[in-house]
């Protein structure tokens, strides 16, 4: 979706990394087994995590599998499980929606992508939201009232990013429990942290073409860019809905993933924020999609 | 009760020093100023009762450690920032007691429903949203309304608090083996080395700054 969750690959281990990827792969296996080829271009970091996140113990069976990405060599694979599933699923409701709103916001080209995207996926998200109703009824519900806010052109980030957020904390919605509670709070900040990293990075682009974008009500902006004081105001808040996020991520028996999730989220969020806030992102993760 | 190595996450055959070590990383994990205000903390206590629990069966059963003590004891008033609890004294409107217990409870959709409903803003008032605000996940309304809270009545030391502790962006727990800060800059960092060496400082003097961290 955006890629901001992720780990930092130089501080994984090895093994960690192995495992990694194994989920990335087996995501991506999942999507094609499930809602055909053309889904498969939805696989992302942040639907990886999520994956690791919902993992219960001991499902982290692999098998080597080759794909149209790596023709050659077999990668190892996360086999299919509860999980996965769930993040499968999940990927294409909100890459949907991700599609239908891109559509409706751009113009030329990318708005032509998007609409042929949609298209082409319009058969996996009634089938995706078939199977995960409340789901997509709870992303539905929300992404209209963000609508609203933008309509109203809202100045509370905050109130914004809510909106954002309680579309997260539903994937939690069918855990029950402390387990429930824990992740409902963890996807929440997740889902927060998201949304304004996202309008940080769109900022300048938002400006320029006069969208609707919750920084330029909440602070003064000019040349599409936070002052300095702002920007710190902003990231102290990102701050403290990191320490929420890492608090409930320490009460989770987060079982075979916890330093994959434990390096994303104390070492990769705050890479992300660093890259974002000095506004190399995008340029990084051109660079970063050649090389892979 | 669960088996207490297992709590700790370290072999019955560990020394005294790596069952100390391991109750250290924990308690500092689960300690309560890293979830104050927060919805889970009954789940951190709760944690960290467990884990109190565990060292206190694995020390006495072991003797002859001179009962060594914990360090680290339950219940916690010494953070940068007093929550609710703290400041009732400051006035006597019992609306706003009310609102805090409210707070307290977790009972956020009434107490937003009250504080709306009163004309008046006082800096209490502005506290006591940013309080809700904090609860409810949202940092950047949160810190709006402290600072105005704190703006309105500057001698007021619970508000000023508040505002600290936000623009420093909190506190929290980090793995042993590093982590950062979404503020960029290492500030925050700066400010944490800066006070544990001063407390290193103080106990060689035989005092101890920070109680928690320095335990004996």
């Amino acid at each position: 979706m955006y890629g901001y969750v992720r780990p930092v690959k130089d501080e994984l281990k090895v093994a960690e990394f192995d495992r990694f990827q194994s989920v990335y792969c087996g995501l991506c296996h999942e999507l094609a087994r499930r809602y055909g080829f053309f889904s498969r271009f939805l696989v992302n970091y942040d639907f990886t995590f999520l994956a690791m996140l919902l993992a219960e113990r001991g499902e982290g069976r692999t098998c080597p599998r080759r794909c149209a990405a790596h023709p050659l060599r077999r990668r190892s694979c996360l086999e299919s499980s509860a999980s996965l599933a769930m993040a499968a699923d999940m990927s294409v409701i909100l890459g949907w929606w991700k599609l239908a709103d891109g559509a409706a916001d751009s113009a030329g080209m990318a708005r032509l992508g998007c609409k042929a995207a949609c298209a082409a996926l319009r058969g996996a998200y009634k089938k995706a939201a078939a199977a995960r109703p409340a789901f997509a009824a709870s992303v539905e519900e929300q992404l209209e009232a963000l609508h609203a806010l933008e309509q109203a052109e809202c100045p509370s980030v905050d109130e914004a990013a809510d909106k954002f957020a309680l579309i997260l904390r539903a994937v939690a919605a069918e855990e029950k429990g402390p387990r429930g509670r824990i992740l409902g709070e963890l996807l929440y900040h997740l889902g927060r942290i998201i949304y304004i990293l996202d309008a940080v990075d769109d900022l300048a682009e938002d400006t320029a073409a006069g969208r609707y974008n919750p920084l330029c009500y909440r602070f003064s902006v000019s040349d599409g860019k936070l002052s300095d004081e702002d920007a710190r105001t902003l990231r102290a808040g990102l701050q403290l809905s990191r320490n929420a996020l890492a608090g409930a991520f320490e009460l989770l028996e987060s079982g075979d993933y916890a330093g994959i999730l434990s390096n994303t989220i104390y070492l990769g969020l705050p890479v992300a924020a660093q890259a974002v806030f000095a506004g190399v992102w995008k340029a990084n993760a051109k660079i970063h999609r050649k090389r892979s | 009760m669960n088996d207490p190595y297992s709590v700790l996450g370290v072999a019955p055959s560990a020394s005294d020093e790596e069952v100390k070590r391991a109750y250290r990383d924990l308690a500092r994990k689960y300690h309560p100023d890293n979830y104050h205000d927060n919805p889970l903390a009954d789940l951190a206590s709760e944690k960290m009762k467990e884990i109190n629990e565990a060292y206190d069966t694995i020390t006495k059963s072991r003797e002859q450690g001179g009962g060594a003590s914990r360090g680290y004891s339950y219940g916690y008033g010494g953070g940068a920032y007093q929550s609710q609890s703290a400041g009732q004294g400051q006035r006597a409107n019992s609306q706003y007691i009310q609102i805090r217990n409210l707070i307290n409870a977790n009972n956020l959709a009434q107490a937003e429903a009250m504080l709306n409903a009163i004309g008046t803003h006082d800096a209490e008032w502005y506290y006591l949203m940013g309080s809700v605000c904090w609860r409810k996940g949202w940092m950047d309304q949160a810190g709006q309304y402290f600072r105005t809270a704190a703006t309105m009545d500057p001698s007021n030391v619970e508000y000023r608090n508040a505002v600290q502790y936000m623009n420093q962006g909190g506190q929290a727990y980090r793995p042993a083996s590093g982590g950062m800060d979404m503020m960029g800059g290492d500030a925050a960092c700066n400010m944490c080395q800066n006070l544990i060496c001063a407390d290193c400082c103080c106990e060689m003097m035989g005092g101890n700054l920070i109680p928690c961290i320095g335990c004996r």
